[in-house]
Formats: structure tokens, C-alpha cells, sequence
């Protein structure tokens, strides 16, 4: 082999590593806008569109829902960019925090409620304060969207996300076994007492009155009872007042407990969803989104009334997610107004929105397909009424790990009767506190 | 995007050619430093390998141990803290609570694993008709991905009646005036349940290194001792296990790091309380961002794995029988 052979190969390596090194800063994945790409969307040629990626925990039916319902139009009208999905329904936080760390992160993402403090308080999220005040927009007003849902967006006052959905919990019912025992349906004239003992009233045999199982949370419960698990100030978690300690009794009077719902092993047997679904148990309190058929896909008779009131409100639980964008997006001017119209998409594609204005009857039964427009259409005036009295959690940047001690100290112990609420309660606060910012 | 993919493409092809460019640099230069032609060729060829095992393996190696003195989140430049966080660990009861129930799990499943295994082994060793088959069936299930198992075993432990378990030992129970035990919802069933889940994997690649062990062991040993009026326990003591203690050896070392690592199994089956190390090292590197509390975990394992690993080492050369080795 020649010397100028090997000044040859060495050239060819070095150019190869060259060009290879020099991709990643031109136009790293799915190019220009995209976070990888510093200088992407900002020198894009004119002309050509600027593409965004978006990475969502979408399932294989949702990710082309959103897709054909939402993305294709928003790409055919307007020139600026393109918004390209990426599907991660397995592990989903895992793999975007992997991204995220690797400088690979999608310039937009999708955040469950108990994440969004805790990217934006590590430097992950691009706070798009200043940026939605341009846009002229509905969907970027964040005085629109309700108060109590907007402020998982927020973090330290500002907005880090646009809030794509808010599922209010809303007590579905069987009219069927309601009908074979002679009992009037669930309405808002039900209080916690009246709840309590029509679902002992439906339990005979293998049939249960209602069903739970750490869901619906029982947050739901101490706030109705006047209580609250983190302060609105994230000041202090507060789970051994005397309202907490109510609902949280409440709950456990129910959880478990064969008089009205069934057991732990009975639910781990025959599913919790899927009992309702066969007609076991005749209440189940799930989202407002939630669709009930049989194995056969056939769409089942399930109506729906607000949950019932507690001693000092109706408060239902909102799931509620939103999209971020990237704290590395190349160009944040255009990564607002695109979040702005994938935010609007979204809003008429998912129930309930959580923009005041779109939380209305006619869009809630138009976003569904025609297989559930029966179904929603009995259930959609409860879904109305429950939004109007749903709430998030307080969230604090370390969620995860308040969700989690919160489980294990308290939750888990009350409902495996390992001491009483008070107890509990009292020794969890402080562990609990000693993660608030 | 077919752009994307077009420039994709060109970028692995520019490595390719990267990489050969770096290999022939390396021949010349070997040779230039005097190397022979077959020894330059060698560490030529093997250098994508070399490259490959530096980067995707000893720099991460390396980087968690330089992250286990950092406060590192994922999300943001880690913060040397120093053994800020083997500090912690030394007071975080959790990590002491999964610990105990990894350290437990091991000791009851690596020798009962052990012997289980050797058991099919000689079974599957004798000269039974269709034995291929027998094989084949014994090894199945080993092929199966570890969360499938778990979730299988999750189905089978039901504390209720369409539990498998418990439906057939029920009347068992019930002679003692008892009831089956709740498994994976009782904490003090937990380990117990991951003990017989782990019985599932014991007829897979264990068997068939202690089958091919057996194999192995020279005929004309048995029939000396058959000859010297040697029986069946007798060979089995004094031939088969010392002829076959190279292969327990191998699979004692498997078997600790395998069940010290413990991990699909605890990560899809909720236990009521604390659960395996690895779990815990997950949770609190992608639940909680707590990565480098999560890489001095990692580190403490290692060493713990390290340690009982040397201890097998060095007491293998009182129990371990090497063919044409001479015993000082």
C-alpha cells in the first residue's frame, strides 16, 4: 500500500467524518425548525416550508386521527411550515426525556398534566409567554381556556403549554340495572349519602353498585369535602385537615368494599372498566371522553350524570394534557403560531376542550364519529354541567415523586386498612411537604 | 421527509466509508511501526468492534460513574455533588427495602435454579425416545421475551379462582384450615411470587449448558466405576457433579448477575411494597429525573455483583474440577 494510498484514505475518512459531523447542525432529523437544527428554521431557502416535529403518545387509531383530522389540514393551508407527527406510544416519557437529553427532543410534545412544572422548571420547555401575546388567535388567549386548567400550563406565572384537553370525570351509569331494581337515575340532586347508598342498594351477587380502584383519585373526593392535597400557593400539602380527612374517608368507606363495589381481587380478575362494560357494576366515574361497547364493538346504553355533590362542592377531577414546545426550537416565533393552530386542531378534535368557548353540546357531539353520536348525545349535557365545576392538580415540578409517596404512605395503607386516615395522613404531610418547592 | 431520508442514507454510508478509512490508516500505520501483515490485518478488522465497544460501551460506563457524583436530571448539565449521593443512599430506606428483597430473590432462586436445572438436565440426558423433542419443549419457554413471562405469571398468580395457582393448590390450603395465598398483593407473598415465576425460566439456556456439560463427561469414567461396582448415586456423586462442576460454575455466575439484575419481571407486576433494585434505579432516573442518584445505584450493584462474583472466583478452586488441571 502507497503512501499516497494512505494520504487518500486519510483524506476520505476525514471528509466522510467531515460531512457526517456537519449534518447533524444543518439539518439533523427531520429537518430546518426542528430543535436539533440551531440554525434550521431561521435560514430556511425561501420558499420552502419549515418542518416541526411533534411527538405524542398516540396509539396507532389516534395517531392517525390526528393525522387526518387535524395535521393534513393544517399542513395543506398554510405555506410557513409543516408539522410532522411522531408516534411513541410505549414508554413514552422515557423515550422523549432520552431525546430531550440527547439534543434529538421534537420540537413539540404532548405533556400530561403532572409533567408540564417539572420540564419547564429544569429548563426543557420554551416559555411562550411573551410569544402568545402576538398572536391575535382565540386559542393562544390564555384567559379563554378555564382558569383551572390553564394553570397546569403554568409555571411560576408562566406559560409553558397550551392545554389540548380537559376531561372532566363524570359518574356514568346502566340504566339497564337501575331499571331491574326500581331505582331513580343518578341527577344533581345526588349528594355523597344518596350516592353511598344507591350503589349498596345495586349490589347483589356478582353485580356491584360502583367500582373503584385508586380511580377515580380521591383528590376528587377531598376537594368536594372542602380539603385540598398541595395549597394553591404549593405552599404546603395539607392532607390531614379535617376536610381532606372527610373525603379521604369517604373513599375508603367505598374502595374495596364489597357492601357496594367490588374487591381488590375481584377487580384484578375481572378488569374495572371491562365489569362496567358487562353490566357488573351499574356506576363508574371515568372521563368525559370515555366510550363504552361491547366485545363485539357494539355501542352500549350508558348515560351520564354529574358526580355527586359533596359536603361543600361538586369538584370533579379534569385530565388534562398539553402540548410544549421545545426549549431548543430554532425559531419560536413560528413554533407559537404553529402551536397556536395544532392547539385549535386539537380543540375540535378531543372533548372537552378546555377553551370556554368551545366547551359547548355542538362541538362535543361533532367531534365524535357517528358509531358514538347516540351515546355521547345522552351523556353530553352532564359533560357540560361537570366542567363547569372540574379542577386539575396543583402541580409542583417533583409531581412524580408527591405521586408517588402519596400512593405508597397514604393511599395504599388506607385502602389496604394498614391505620386510619388521620394517622396516615399525619405522617405522610410532612414527607409530602419536604418535596414542594 | 424523503429528503431526510435521502440525506439519512448518505450519512450511514459516510460512516462506512469513514470507518474503512480509519481501519486501512490503521493497517499503514501498524505496518509502518513494524507490525506484520497478519497481526495489522487483525487489529485493522477488529477495529469497528474496538470503536463500537469504546463508545457505546466503556464511555457510558465511564460517564456513570463521573454521573453518580452529580446531581444530574436528564433535562439539564449535571452538578459534581461529590458521594453526595451515596450519602443519600445510605439513609434512603427504600433503596435498603428493594435491596433486601433483590439480595433475597437471588439467594433462593440462584441455587434452587441451580439444582432444578441440573435436574432436567441429567433427565433430558438419559436415553429416552423423542428426546429432540422433549429438548425443544423444555427449552420453549426460555424463548419467550421476560415482560410476556411476567405478565403471564401475573395472570396465573391471581389470588382469586381464575388464578391457576391458587385454583389448584386451593384444596391443599383448605386441608390445613387455610387459604391460598394472595401473591403479588400481599407483601409477604411478594417474593415468593417472583420465586415461582422464576422457576419458569430454569428449563431454558441453563439447561442446555448443563446438557451440554454432560455431555461432556467422558463415558469410559462411568464405566469404570460400573466396573468397580459403582450405582447410580454413587456416579452421580463422585463423576457427574465433579465432571460438571466447570459448567455450575459458569451458570452460579450467570445466575447471580441475571437475578441481582432482576428487572422486567418487577417492572410489570405492582407489587403492594418496595420492588426489585433495578426498578427503583428506573423509577428515580426517568420517573423522578434523579439520574445520578439512579447511576450511583447502578455503581452500588456493580460492586455488589463485582464482590460476590470474585467470591465465587476464589472459591471455585476448591470446588471447581478442571480436566488435566494439576491440584498444587
Amino acid at each position: 500500500m502507497s503512501t499516497r494510498f494512505t494520504r487518500l484514505a486519510a483524506l476520505a475518512a476525514a471528509l466522510a467524518l467531515a460531512v457526517t459531523a456537519c449534518g447533524g447542525s444543518q439539518s439533523s432529523s427531520p429537518p430546518a425548525g426542528g430543535t436539533a437544527a440551531p440554525s434550521g428554521a431561521a435560514s430556511q431557502p425561501a420558499g420552502e416550508k419549515v418542518t416541526f416535529r411533534i411527538t405524542t403518545w398516540a396509539g396507532e387509531g389516534e395517531a392517525k386521527e390526528l393525522q387526518e383530522l387535524v395535521l393534513d389540514k393544517i399542513n395543506a393551508s398554510q405555506s410557513e411550515y409543516e408539522i410532522v407527527h411522531e408516534a411513541a406510544p410505549a414508554d413514552y416519557y422515557t423515550k422523549i426525556q432520552t431525546a430531550l437529553a440527547g439534543g434529538t427532543g421534537a420540537d413539540f410534545l404532548w405533556l400530561s398534566q403532572e409533567y408540564v412544572a417539572g420540564y419547564a422548571s429544569r429548563g426543557a420547555l420554551l416559555d411562550l409567554t411573551d410569544l402568545l401575546k402576538t398572536i391575535a388567535a382565540p386559542t393562544a388567549k390564555v384567559e379563554g381556556y378555564f382558569p383551572d386548567v390553564m394553570k397546569t400550563a403554568l409555571y411560576q406565572d408562566k406559560v409553558y403549554g397550551l392545554p389540548w384537553i380537559s376531561q372532566p370525570v363524570v359518574l356514568y351509569y346502566n340504566p339497564a340495572l337501575f331499571d331491574a331494581a326500581g331505582i331513580a337515575y343518578p341527577d344533581d340532586t345526588w349528594d355523597w349519602a344518596k350516592f353511598a347508598e344507591t350503589a349498596k342498594a345495586l349490589t347483589k351477587d356478582d353485580q356491584y353498585g360502583f367500582s373503584a380502584n385508586g380511580w377515580p383519585p380521591i383528590h376528587m373526593f377531598m376537594w368536594q369535602a372542602g380539603g385540598e392535597t398541595v395549597s394553591d400557593d404549593l405552599s404546603s400539602s395539607p392532607i390531614d385537615s379535617a376536610e381532606a380527612l372527610q373525603g379521604a374517608e369517604f373513599y375508603k368507606s367505598l374502595i374495596f368494599n364489597s357492601s357496594c363495589c367490588p374487591t381488590e381481587d375481584v377487580l384484578l380478575e375481572q378488569g374495572f372498566s371491562e365489569m362496567f362494560k358487562a353490566g357488573k357494576v351499574a356506576m363508574f366515574m371515568g372521563g368525559a371522553s370515555d366510550t363504552f361497547e361491547t366485545a363485539d364493538g357494539v355501542a352500549l346504553d350508558i348515560r351520564a350524570a354529574v358526580p355527586p355533590m359533596g359536603p361543600k362542592s361538586r369538584t370533579t377531577f379534569a385530565w388534562t394534557a398539553s402540548t410544549v414546545v421545545n426549549a431548543k426550537v430554532a425559531n419560536p416565533e413560528l413554533a407559537a403560531k404553529a402551536l397556536v393552530a395544532l392547539t385549535d386542531g386539537i380543540h375540535h378534535w378531543k372533548i372537552v376542550s378546555p377553551l370556554t368557548e368551545l366547551a359547548n353540546a355542538d362541538v362535543i357531539t361533532a367531534s365524535f364519529p357517528e358509531k358514538w353520536k347516540a351515546q355521547k348525545g345522552q351523556q353530553v349535557d352532564a359533560i357540560i354541567a361537570a366542567t363547569q365545576d372540574m379542577r386539575s392538580f396543583n402541580v409542583i415540578p417533583r409531581q412524580q415523586e408527591w405521586d408517588d409517596l402519596f400512593w405508597r404512605e397514604f393511599q395504599d395503607k388506607l385502602y389496604h386498612d394498614q391505620g386510619t386516615a388521620a394517622d396516615l395522613a399525619a405522617a405522610a404531610r410532612p414527607q409530602l411537604e419536604a418535596l414542594l418547592p | 421527509m424523503v429528503q431526510w431520508y435521502a440525506e439519512t442514507l448518505v450519512r450511514y454510508v459516510l460512516v462506512a466509508a469513514a470507518i474503512v478509512g480509519v481501519m486501512l490508516l490503521t493497517y499503514r500505520g501498524l505496518r509502518r511501526a513494524g507490525v506484520r501483515r497478519e497481526p495489522a490485518t487483525g487489529f485493522a478488522l477488529i477495529l469497528p468492534w474496538f470503536l463500537g465497544f469504546l463508545i457505546w460501551n466503556l464511555f457510558p460506563v465511564v460517564a456513570s460513574l463521573y454521573l453518580s457524583l452529580t446531581d444530574y436530571n436528564i433535562l439539564q448539565a449535571p452538578n459534581f455533588v461529590g458521594l453526595a449521593n451515596y450519602q443519600q443512599l445510605a439513609e434512603d430506606e427504600r433503596f435498603w427495602a428493594s435491596l433486601r428483597l433483590t439480595m433475597a430473590y437471588s439467594a433462593i432462586t440462584v441455587p434452587l435454579g441451580l439444582l432444578l436445572s441440573l435436574l432436567a438436565a441429567v433427565l433430558l440426558n438419559q436415553g429416552v425416545r423423542g428426546v429432540g423433542l422433549w429438548r425443544t419443549l423444555y427449552y420453549l419457554p426460555a424463548i419467550l421475551p421476560p415482560f410476556v413471562t411476567a405478565l403471564l405469571w401475573r395472570l396465573m398468580l391471581l389470588p382469586t379462582r381464575s388464578g391457576l395457582v391458587n385454583s389448584a393448590t386451593e384444596p391443599v390450603w383448605s386441608l390445613f384450615g387455610d387459604t391460598p395465598p394472595r401473591w403479588f398483593l400481599d407483601p409477604d407473598t411478594v417474593l415468593w411470587g417472583f420465586v415461582i415465576m422464576s422457576f419458569w425460566g430454569v428449563f431454558g439456556a441453563n439447561t442446555v449448558i448443563m446438557l451440554a456439560g454432560l455431555k461432556n463427561i467422558p463415558k469410559d469414567l462411568y464405566e469404570a466405576a460400573e466396573v468397580d461396582g459403582a450405582g447410580l448415586l454413587s456416579k452421580f456423586r463422585h463423576i457427574t457433579v465433579p465432571q460438571l462442576t466447570p459448567t455450575l460454575f459458569y451458570v452460579l455466575i450467570l445466575g447471580i448477575i441475571a437475578g441481582i439484575q432482576i428487572f422486567d419481571q418487577g417492572l410489570f407486576v405492582r407489587v403492594p411494597r418496595e420492588n426489585f433494585l433495578n426498578v427503583y434505579l428506573y423509577q428515580q432516573g426517568f420517573n423522578f429525573f434523579h439520574m445520578g442518584y439512579a447511576s450511583a445505584i447502578a455503581w452500588v450493584m456493580f460492586v455488589i455483583i463485582l464482590v460476590l462474583t470474585l467470591a465465587v472466583f476464589r472459591s471455585s478452586t476448591a470446588w471447581v474440577y478442571y480436566e488435566g488441571e494439576v491440584k498444587r
